[in-house]
């Protein structure tokens, strides 16, 4: 029987089976300051320790202030990073804290660090833990009750397996699409509930040619279609990127060796042993905009707003309810509406490659007067490298801020706020009613996309911008 | 956890499809490092009037309920099992969405569809805090939440041990069938901690990281 790669990591996990619970061991354990206080009471109400302290790593992202990491003013916030301080230090932990030169957020610091890798199980008290996916790690959130469960066992109780969702793209990315385009264009096509219950792999020509980081922002929304994960296998972009990176954590020497004799194997033997297939054609995707409050609700830059009745996975009421909170009218075309605020940043889109991408928009031109942009490294290595690269300098040139390392604008969980109606142009992964700040609208777009919203004061077709140069 | 057995009370319908995670409670709420206190911040904005929502540091301090809200109806009130539709908890992985629902007093949601009804971390989160997450075939539901909706409402028992749900409306009595996977039954049933089960299986733990590869544990850097 041919297996799927989800199944080849799954089987060599579990611990224990029933015939429906299955207990599976987890390789790496990351933690942040929002989902883990309360698991941190459990074990020392019921006096356990961290059984594998040194498969635990823990950083803080959520609540960290980009202008000035150290400056927590908000006495809740401070409350909460501090208290994981002390329950790293209480219970033998790493912690990645800021000003550290390894904090960030806790799915771009993973990868950089060389601690995601192929084969592995990853879990974390956070929904976009499926971003590891992209090295072929099986990797998915978890609620605080299973923080505790694996800080104490190093295992989880699965219930039913998850089925197999192939997830093929066909073709090549034309110029000036991104991987966030495929992604948008993938929920936008099966829905936001469309892979609940299934394992995601993503495959296919496009999905090969795409970079690590291009791959991360792949796996990264497969939550956002109701995926337990997303998968990618690995192969040589993959070993490449952990070989021969800056990566302390990753294997060294003959271990290294041995892994990738292991990474090879980890593969879909066929497409066949898929339960579910679908077949997307990269050439055929547009820039994508979100317009309403979930990502399925997207639309091609060249489109328009659409009726209510005319909203795939939606019932007319719910339609109406998202075009009433986006503050939008049918029929109005896309390239109309103006943003208010343009955040680049989050762990969808907020490594190397997308501020270069970033750059290469703004260099030589400015943002618009009426538009604040914020551009957030997602850790301070990603930070520094783009200083090394004079990219920090493209921004400030253009009039954009050049922030520190953190979830920032993607969940107001820090300053970085919109206010009531303001409306962003986002690279992060939900567009949810008040994600952004209570009554903030958001519209979810590529880097490109958003740098081009940045300059043009409105949405607008990056294609050309990037093709004229400057 | 609090044994769950059988339980009968009033229900509430939410009528709206792919209800998140951020709806049922906001990102702002979860700076708090208790886990109790999240009732009043279950559906935050939109449960009371505008301007109303409850303060970040203390949920009891609020404004008035906005009487539209669905789950404000007075045939609603003091409900303990909520009535959704599909998709529900979708979106971030945050167990106090799970704590707000179960805090503001409900032991059972109830949607349509099986395997369609909740999103897997929700549908996960929910078994653990003793909140029954059940999924019934569209017409049963459909059944359950239209009496809901009626002006007087409705009221259900759920007996988890006969696997049993009766509907009691104002046309009379219904009985459904109910399924939950064996071992989340007999935690609910029995109100078991899950890591002290788990660690009856430490031996199995154990074996398995002694064969695991030496490449897994990160190198120390």
């Amino acid at each position: 029987m041919p297996e799927t790669l989800f199944q080849k990591v799954w089987n060599r996990h579990v611990v224990k089976a029933t015939d429906e619970a299955t207990l599976l061991y987890i390789d790496l354990h990351l933690i942040h300051e929002v989902t883990s206080p309360q698991a941190f009471d459990g074990l020392r109400l019921a006096r356990r320790k961290v059984r594998r302290p040194d498969l635990t790593i823990a950083t803080v992202d959520h609540n960290v202030p980009t202008e000035n990491q150290l400056d927590i003013r908000e006495p809740m916030s401070r409350r909460q990073v501090e208290t994981l301080r002390d329950n790293c230090k209480e219970f033998g932990l790493t912690l990645f804290d800021v000003h550290g030169g390894r904090q960030g957020i806790v799915h771009v610091i993973g990868p950089e660090l060389g601690l995601t890798l192929p084969g592995t199980t990853i879990v974390c008290g956070d929904s976009h833990t499926s971003t590891h996916g992209a090295f072929g790690a099986l990797a998915f959130g978890i609620g605080t009750s299973e923080v505790e469960h694996v800080l104490a066992t190093q295992t989880l109780w699965q219930g039913r397996r998850p089925t197999s969702f192939g997830i093929e793209v066909r073709g090549k990315l034309a110029p000036g699409l991104e991987p966030k385009d495929i992604i948008l264009a993938i929920i936008r096509q099966i829905g936001t509930g469309g892979a609940t219950g299934t394992v995601v792999e993503y495959y296919g020509p496009a999905i090969e040619a795409l970079s690590m980081e291009g791959r991360l922002t792949i796996c990264n929304m497969s939550i956002e279609a109701g995926a337990r994960a997303g998968l990618i296998a690995p192969d040589d972009t993959t070993i490449q990127y952990i070989a021969t990176g800056n990566r302390p954590f990753a294997p060294q020497g003959a271990a290294l060796e041995m892994a990738i004799a292991d990474w090879r194997t980890l593969k879909t033997d066929d497409p066949s042993a898929f339960d579910r297939h679908v077949v997307l054609e990269a050439d055929k995707i547009a820039p994508q905009v979100t317009w309403g409050t979930n990502p399925a609700m997207t639309v091609d830059v060249t489109g328009r707003v659409p009726e209510p009745d005319k909203v795939p996975f939606a019932s007319s009421e719910d339609a109406r309810r998202a075009l009433d909170y986006m503050g939008l009218t049918p029929g109005t075309p896309i390239t109309e509406i103006p943003v208010d605020v343009v955040f680049i940043g989050s762990c969808t889109n907020g490594r190397i490659e997308d501020l270069r991408t970033a750059a290469k928009v703004l260099r030589g031109r400015k943002v618009a007067e009426s538009v604040r942009a914020l551009i957030v490294p997602g850790s301070e290595q990603v930070r520094h490298q783009a200083e090394a690269e004079g990219l920090d300098a493209v921004f400030r040139e253009a009039g954009a801020e050049w922030r520190e390392s953190g979830c920032s604008m993607c969940l107001a969980m820090n300053p970085d706020k919109l206010t009531p109606k303001q409306r962003s142009a986002s690279t992060s992964n939900r567009n949810f009613e008040g994600r952004q700040g209570p009554g903030g609208r958001t519209h979810l777009v590529s880097p490109a996309m958003a740098a081009a919203a940045a300059v043009a004061g409105h949405f607008v077709d990056v294609r050309p911008m990037l093709a004229q140069g400057n | 956890m609090e044994p769950f057995k059988t339980h009968r009370g009033k229900v509430a319908v939410l009528d709206w499809t792919d209800v998140n995670t951020d709806l049922i409670i906001p990102a702002r709420y979860l700076k708090r490092v208790e886990r109790v206190g999240y009732g009043p911040l279950l559906f935050a904005d939109k449960r009371y009037v505008p301007g109303g929502a409850p303060e970040a540091d203390d949920p009891d301090k609020h404004g008035p309920e906005a009487p539209d809200f669905p789950l404000n109806r007075p045939a609603a009130k003091g409900a303990t099992v909520l009535v959704v539709r599909k998709n529900f908890g979708c979106g971030s992985s945050r167990e106090h969405a799970v704590w707000a629902v179960a805090q503001a007093g409900f032991r059972a949601v109830i949607a349509p569809v099986k395997g369609e009804g909740f999103a897997d971390i929700f549908e996960g989160n929910a078994y653990g805090n003793g909140l029954l997450p059940l999924e019934l075939p569209e017409g049963e539901w459909e059944a359950i939440a239209e009496a809901g909706r009626s002006e007087q409402g409705a009221e259900v028992t759920i007996d988890l041990e006969a696997l049993k749900l009766t509907l009691h409306s104002s046309s009379g009595e219904k009985t459904f069938a109910i399924e939950v996977p064996e071992a989340q039954r007999h935690r609910l049933l029995n109100g078991l901690d899950a890591i002290a089960e788990t660690l009856l299986d430490e031996p199995a733990i154990s074996a398995h990281e002694a064969k695991a590869p030496a490449w897994i544990t990160p190198q120390p850097a």
